[in-house]
């Protein structure tokens, strides 16, 4: 198991949600995927995104500038 | 100096902007409000912020008390004071002190009614029950804000989904409490388009206010105290009922000495304030003013409006040798619900069209500033605009973003009778924290001049929901965002594969394209037409502003 970073700031939609449905391609089950985004439809894109797959939102910290989600590969 | 007695019934907005405006135009003058309420001048708009405690204290409704008020303008002031009936030919009032039982008569050279508009309570069963209120006095509010500060509130249930009813959701929301709201038209914001209207109803729906639209709330349940609301559809749990389906004009008075009442219900009045009748002026939420757009009458019981029209007629009857009038005004309006904010001005495509009106329309997301900036937001602008002519009729913003400057220059430039081009070069301030250097205005203009040259054809989510087992939705975003909310029965191209794997799809069928906002679906529709298709749309305000079911 192992912690993938992504930083995606300055990153416009759908770029963000690219990179992470990119990224969970290529992960293992129980990889955590650690994404920062200054994209703000990335937080609703990342939840239907994980209701969708089944992937856990561990954590989601949403800022004035940017959102930082944790999503554990099921 | 005229030494002349003016008798202003009513006090908040327009009353005292009224009887203040006279005092500052002529010191000899003398006048008085009389008001029912045991407030004037007092901030109505405010009252469901209080219920949240986003306004904490009960003071910082009241903008001035009567003693404050009389001691800044000369104005007396007589609360809890009821005009009962009005002699027009000896020129005095009948006044009666409603705690003492007393009566008074009040001469008067001027009379001014302002009486404002009273809640319209709906006569179905259970409304005179306790924990049922309408939100119009200052006295509502302290009442519902000491049910919920007293944790005696769980389940509150507002009927009628307009600006108040709403705000007062919201702030019951932000208290803890489990809030639906029952709406009888299909959406909330009645004076927004339905696809505008929903973008901001399905923003409050994942805050987790119930709302249910196309719903009529037949009778309020309970003994004594409310326990529950029945609809046509369901019965929803309530020990808190906020009754919200809009105000009438306050005439009764008015009506009785013989004044004019509009098709409105309300005063009919000229644009200097005055009545039918020689020396009776009326302003505020009871007074009738003009739609600027179509030149007719029309009813907007609105703070912004009340204290223009109090001005106007302070000054016409206070001011020698000055005449000043109002020759309308928009319905401008805006309100913040859980951080998204919706505005409008003008006329809705609905409306323009029930009047009789061609017109195109257009909607376009964009970011309030440079989407570089920390913290910019998205808006939708929806602009109307006659087809002929290519003048503005109206224009709804809905967004977390800023909408409130947009919506102004829009107010402005339909003011000032701009035209779709006219706004397309508006030169308006720019620097990344305040806007985009293509500003949402203008860019919104773009499209809609876009559509009038014929540059390309849009159609709206309203209309596309409607048609969509007909026509052919092709989404050119990539297959994440696909994945993650589409269009039901949308086929999914990637744009920048368009050109390999269109050639399948039936070119004679009408398509619609559709993206995240709609650029990206224009520029392939043009790819598009290239390859013959022919019949190709593309879908306004792309998924961004779709707020229709999706899978």
């Amino acid at each position: 198991m192992s912690e993938i970073k992504l930083n995606l700031k300055g990153m416009q939609c759908p770029g963000p949600i690219m990179e992470v449905f990119k990224a969970s391609k290529k992960a293992e089950s129980g990889d955590v995927i650690v994404a920062t985004v200054s994209d703000r439809g990335f937080e609703k894109d990342i939840q239907a995104w994980a209701k969708k797959t089944g992937n856990e939102i561990l954590d989601m910290d949403v800022t004035e500038t940017e959102i930082t989600a944790k999503i554990k590969m099921k | 100096m005229k030494k002349e007695k003016i008798l202003v019934i009513g006090g908040v907005a327009a009353g005292t902007k009224t009887a203040a405006k006279i005092m500052r135009e002529n010191p000899a003058a003398e006048a008085v409000i009389v008001t029912r309420d045991e407030h004037i001048s007092y901030a109505g708009c405010g009252l469901p912020y209080y219920i949240g405690g986003v306004i904490e204290e009960e003071r910082e409704l009241v903008v001035k008390t009567p003693e404050e008020f009389t001691l800044a303008t000369g104005v007396d002031v007589f609360v809890k004071h009821e005009a009962k009936t009005v002699d027009m030919d000896k020129k005095e009032a009948l006044v009666v002190n409603n705690e003492t039982g007393e009566e008074k008569v009040f001469p008067f050279d001027k009379l001014v009614f302002a009486t404002g508009a009273a809640p319209f309570v709906p006569p179905i069963k259970g409304v005179e029950l306790e924990n049922v209120y309408s939100l119009r006095r200052v006295t509502d509010a302290l009442n519902i804000r000491k049910l919920v500060d007293d944790g005696e509130i769980n389940d509150a249930v507002v009927i009628g989904g307009g600006f108040i009813g709403l705000e007062v959701a919201e702030n019951l929301k932000e208290r803890g409490i489990n809030v639906s709201i029952i709406e009888l038209i299909p959406h909330i914001l009645p004076p927004f388009d339905e696809e505008m209207a929903l973008l901001a109803q399905r923003h409050m729906v994942e805050k987790g206010v119930d709302i249910f639209g196309a719903e009529r709330a037949q009778a309020i349940e309970g003994e004594t105290k409310v326990t529950g609301v029945k609809t046509d559809r369901r019965i929803l749990k309530a020990d808190l009922v906020i009754v919200s389906v809009g105000v009438r004009p306050s005439v009764a008075l008015a009506k009785s000495i013989g004044v004019e009442i509009g098709e409105t219900g309300a005063i009919k009045v000229n644009d200097m304030m005055e009545t039918n009748l020689k020396d009776v002026y009326a302003v505020g939420d009871c007074a009738e003013t003009t739609n600027l757009i179509t030149g007719k009458t029309a009813w907007y019981p609105m703070g912004s409006t009340a204290n223009k029209m109090g001005r106007i007629a302070g000054i016409n009857i206070g001011a020698e040798n000055e005449k000043d009038s109002l020759s309308g005004v928009l319905g401008t309006t805006v309100v913040k619900l859980f951080g998204v904010n919706a505005a409008r001005t003008g006329l809705s495509e609905r409306d323009a069209v029930k009047l009789g009106y061609e017109v195109e329309s257009v909607i376009v997301p964009a970011n309030d500033r440079a989407h570089y900036f920390p913290g910019y937001r998205s808006i939708v602008t929806k602009l109307v605009a006659e087809k002929e002519t290519g003048r503005l009729l109206g224009a709804q913003i809905v967004g977390e973003g800023v909408v409130d400057k947009p919506i102004d220059i829009m107010a402005t430039a339909i003011t000032f009778g701009a035209k779709v081009d006219d706004l397309e070069k508006l030169d308006l301030a720019y620097a990344p924290p305040f806007s985009s250097a293509m500003a949402s205005t203008i860019v919104s203009a773009n499209v809609l001049r876009n559509i009038y040259k014929g540059k390309l054809k849009t159609i709206n989510p309203r209309i596309l929901k409607e048609r969509l087992g007909e026509v052919l939705v092709l989404d050119v975003r990539d297959e994440a965002s696909h994945f993650i909310r589409s269009i039901p029965g949308s086929v999914n191209i990637y744009s920048a594969e368009i050109e390999m794997e269109a050639d399948k799809l039936d070119k004679k069928k009408e398509t619609v394209v559709v993206c995240k906002v709609g650029k990206e679906a224009y520029l392939t529709s043009l790819k598009l037409k290239a390859m013959g298709f022919e019949d190709v749309k593309i879908l306004e305000g792309g998924m961004e502003a779709y707020p229709y079911e999706t899978e």
